[in-house]
């Protein structure tokens, strides 16, 4: 696996040899987004962004943070299921998750520092002055501290491919701490990402602002989670066969379990819309324009994946598994996008909307191409999707 | 259903979901600096000159308005506050033969208990004890989320400036009050639309309006209470949702809806570790016990394997001892019989 | 302490560090509860 040595053959061939079709493109990508960057702060945010007074939140917090957090939440779900509740037959894919759910909070950082008026002001939270009474607050405190744990979460791979036994048995010996403190940190931050929302219960339309926002996000992240570790197992199974050690059936066993999971939390998903609207006395409200949207996304996003991950887990076939798990990827994504900017404010003529600027997608696409190019750099060299030889069998 | 039940059940649920701090809101109530400042803003009376525009734009050193004051037009799109633009006046109902236009200017409504200040993570907003809430632009990183969480919609922000941005809004002419000067607009009004005193002594008079003229007015005082009551104060000849001003909103101030959740912090920082070390315990006693279990499932096997082997030893044996008799009793009786043929030859 | 602002602020700021040390507090708690199980 060694990609350190350097190629000493001529020099054509050692550049010829990196303008791989892969590396061209990312290349293109995340040359693009830099340019796009430079032009946003030199020129401001509306000469790069489409937000506006009624939509100061578009896609860099709408996917970037919002989506970006919850698709992330695989990290502390596989973790804690290895960990706390000792289901070993996941450790295989508790690294990997590990790594997408670090890189994936980074992203989240990187969107901010995109998005915000003054980003290098961000730790005035912290240092300056604390707004104690704000849900960002909360977000941003624990967002911080859980990028820290993930962080030291992935050093294990690190320190084992370093060779450095003693600070590796150090930090394997904080692992059950270190996700019990993540767990805490991560249902904290994903409610409260939705009970940001509790602030405008006049521009959210009643159906998706409840009182119980909170556990609605929760609970949704914990699918996109899952969902999500299945999707990663779909490229990096493939992109790095070679490094698996597991069977195929494990692996498929792995999956087959994530689908069971992911179909119980689903459905725990649709129970509480059910019973918010309920609650909060709504159903006629379904009969609506913003009722046939809102049918749309929890019926067509949330219910259906339900369903299939369910057949699929029954029946055992691993297509379905991947198709369910895209479709509820895409469902969070397009929830997090209702509040932030879709139904946000929906009161205000159609013509006010917001729609993001391809400049801003650009941006959105580099930021996770950066996350693709690094998790693949650390999988090709170090124990990510295989057990280092030294430390196998470990806890 | 109109927002108001939305408003009173998201406050009433949030007020039973959290723990104490919503109690401050509906079983204590907070008054706030006595003696404070407010405006009255009696929309019978404008007449949409824009005159408050003009002076607000003056005072604080902004773009001059776009549409000179008598330029109708400017009023066939209902516009909202921007960066340049901290106050605008709409008109919202079009002269017919028996009612004159209707207008209403739109600002900073300076809530008694500011929304934008409680989900400013770097409290970069201050309600000051003369009334008019603050913002900092020395704290603010640029988040946006008092724009978002504004429910008058009245906050904008410098998406212009590349490295320096503010949100701007109305600032009651802090600067002026305190020197005792009368905000712009206030000063400015020609038809006494707008009037600048202390917020009781506004209330007051607005109820005497209201007393004295009831075909004139809708019998209610708009900011006296809703989401806890803002300095604005308006008062209106026709309903206030004609005036893009919701109807029915609780009095419960916002910002204990917005917090009320932060209350289950503490909470599931205190309880998850106790309860998932908990877990943690049981689950790996599941599987000492499972493993108890194997151990003593597979010495049993042993042993049972063991005396099978055993019994099969010992009647092998016993099979081999019988051969041996019967061969040794063949033997024997051959023997016997060679004899026996031997004696009788 | 005038405003709800006032007393979220001074509650929540409260509440944070009181939470963190609770959260400090437990290791210590938990090590003395399963110091004669390590032993073993």
């Amino acid at each position: 696996m060694s990609e350190l040595t350097v190629d000493a053959g001529p020099p054509d061939a050692g550049l010829s040899k990196h303008l791989t079709p892969f590396n061209i493109i990312t290349g293109i990508i995340l040359a693009g987004g830099a340019v796009i960057l430079g032009i946003r702060f030199t020129q401001g945010l509306s000469a790069t962004t489409n937000l506006s007074h009624n939509y100061p939140w578009g896609l860099w917090i709408g996917f970037d943070v919002m989506s970006g957090v919850a698709l992330a939440a695989g990290g502390f779900v596989t973790s804690t299921a290895v960990y706390v509740f000792g289901m070993k037959e996941y450790k295989p894919v508790v690294r990997a998750a590990i790594l997408t759910g670090f890189l994936g909070y980074f992203l989240v950082v990187l969107g901010l520092l995109a998005d915000l008026g003054r980003p290098w002001r961000l730790p005035y939270a912290f240092i300056k002055s604390a707004g104690p009474t704000s849900p960002l607050f909360e977000v941003a405190l624990c967002v911080a501290l859980y990028l820290t744990v993930l962080f030291i979460e992935s050093t294990p791979a690190v320190l084992e491919w370093l060779g450095l036994k003693r600070w590796r048995k150090v930090v394997g010996s904080l692992t059950l701490g270190l996700t019990i403190f993540g767990l805490i940190l991560s249902t904290m931050h994903q409610s409260t990402l939705g009970a940001m929302f509790m602030a405008t219960p006049t521009k959210l339309h009643p159906l998706w602002y409840s009182p119980h926002i909170p556990v609605h996000y929760f609970v949704s992240a914990v699918a996109a989670g899952l969902a999500m570790v299945i999707v990663e197992g779909l490229f990096s199974h493939r992109a790095f066969h070679h490094q698996v050690e597991i069977s195929r059936q494990h692996f498929e066993n792995i999956n087959f379990g994530l689908a069971k999971a992911a179909s119980v939390t689903l459905g725990i998903y649709c129970a509480i819309k059910v019973v918010a609207l309920t609650l909060e006395d709504e159903w006629h409200l379904l009969a609506t324009g913003w009722g046939a949207w809102y049918l749309f996304e929890v019926i067509g996003f949330f219910l259906l994946p339900c369903a299939l991950f369910a057949v699929a887990y029954r029946e055992r076939k691993l297509l379905l598994v991947r198709v369910a798990a895209i479709i509820t990827v895409l469902g969070i994504m397009l929830n997090r996008f209702n509040a932030t900017f879709i139904v946000f404010n929906w009161k205000l003529p159609a013509a006010e909307r917001y729609m993001p600027s391809w400049m801003e997608i650009w941006v959105t696409m580099a930021f996770i191409t950066f996350a693709v190019v690094v998790f693949r750099w650390i999988a090709n060299h170090m124990p990510i999707m295989y057990e280092h030889p030294d430390w196998k069998g470990d806890h | 259903m109109s927002i108001s039940r939305r408003g009173f059940i998201g406050g009433a649920a949030a007020a039973a979901l959290a723990t104490g701090t919503a109690e401050a809101g509906t079983v204590k109530k907070f008054e706030g600096y006595p003696g404070r400042y407010g405006l009255l803003h009696d929309t019978t009376l404008c007449v949409g000159c824009r005159s408050c525009e003009v002076a607000c734009k003056e005072v604080n050193g902004l773009t001059p308005v776009e549409a000179p004051v008598g330029d109708t037009e400017i009023f066939d799109a209902v516009r909202r506050t921007t960066d340049t633009s901290l106050t605008v006046v709409n008109r919202y109902l079009e002269a017919d033969n028996d009612q004159p236009a209707v207008y209403r200017k739109l600002q900073c409504m300076h809530c008694n208990e500011p929304c934008c200040a409680t989900v400013c993570l770097v409290q970069a907003f201050e309600k000051t004890p003369e009334g008019p809430v603050l913002y900092h632009p020395e704290l603010c990183m640029g988040c946006r989320y008092c724009v978002m969480a504004c429910p008058y919609n009245a906050l904008a922000y410098e998406y212009d400036d590349p490295l320096t941005p503010k949100v701007m809004r109305c600032t009651m002419c802090y600067d002026r009050i305190k020197e005792g000067l009368l905000p712009g607009c206030a000063e400015a009004c020609p038809m006494g639309a707008i009037t600048f005193g202390g917020r009781e002594e506004l209330i007051e008079i607005a109820r005497e309006r209201i007393r004295k003229f009831p075909d004139r007015y809708i019998n209610h005082i708009f900011g006296e209470h809703e989401f806890g009551g803002t300095s604005w104060l308006l008062l209106s000849g026709v309903e206030f949702g004609k005036l893009d001003l919701e109807e029915g909103l609780t009095s419960e101030p916002l910002p204990a809806i917005a917090t009320s959740y932060l209350g289950v912090v503490p909470l599931v920082v205190t309880i998850y570790p106790g309860l998932l070390m908990g877990m943690h315990a049981f689950s790996k006693r599941q599987q000492a016990v499972a493993k108890k279990e194997r151990e003593e499932a597979v010495a049993q096997t042993l042993e049972a394997a063991e005396e099978a082997t055993q019994k099969k030893l010992a009647a092998a044996a016993d099979r081999a001892a019988k051969d041996k008799a019967r061969a040794v009793d063949t033997a024997v009786k051959k023997a016997l019989a060679e004899a026996e043929q031997g004696g009788e030859s | 302490m005038h405003t709800l602002f006032d007393f979220l602020t001074y509650t929540k700021a409260l509440g944070y560090i009181v939470a963190g040390l609770l959260l400090v507090g437990f290791i210590p708690f938990w090590m003395f509860l399963t110091e004669r199980e390590r032993e073993e």
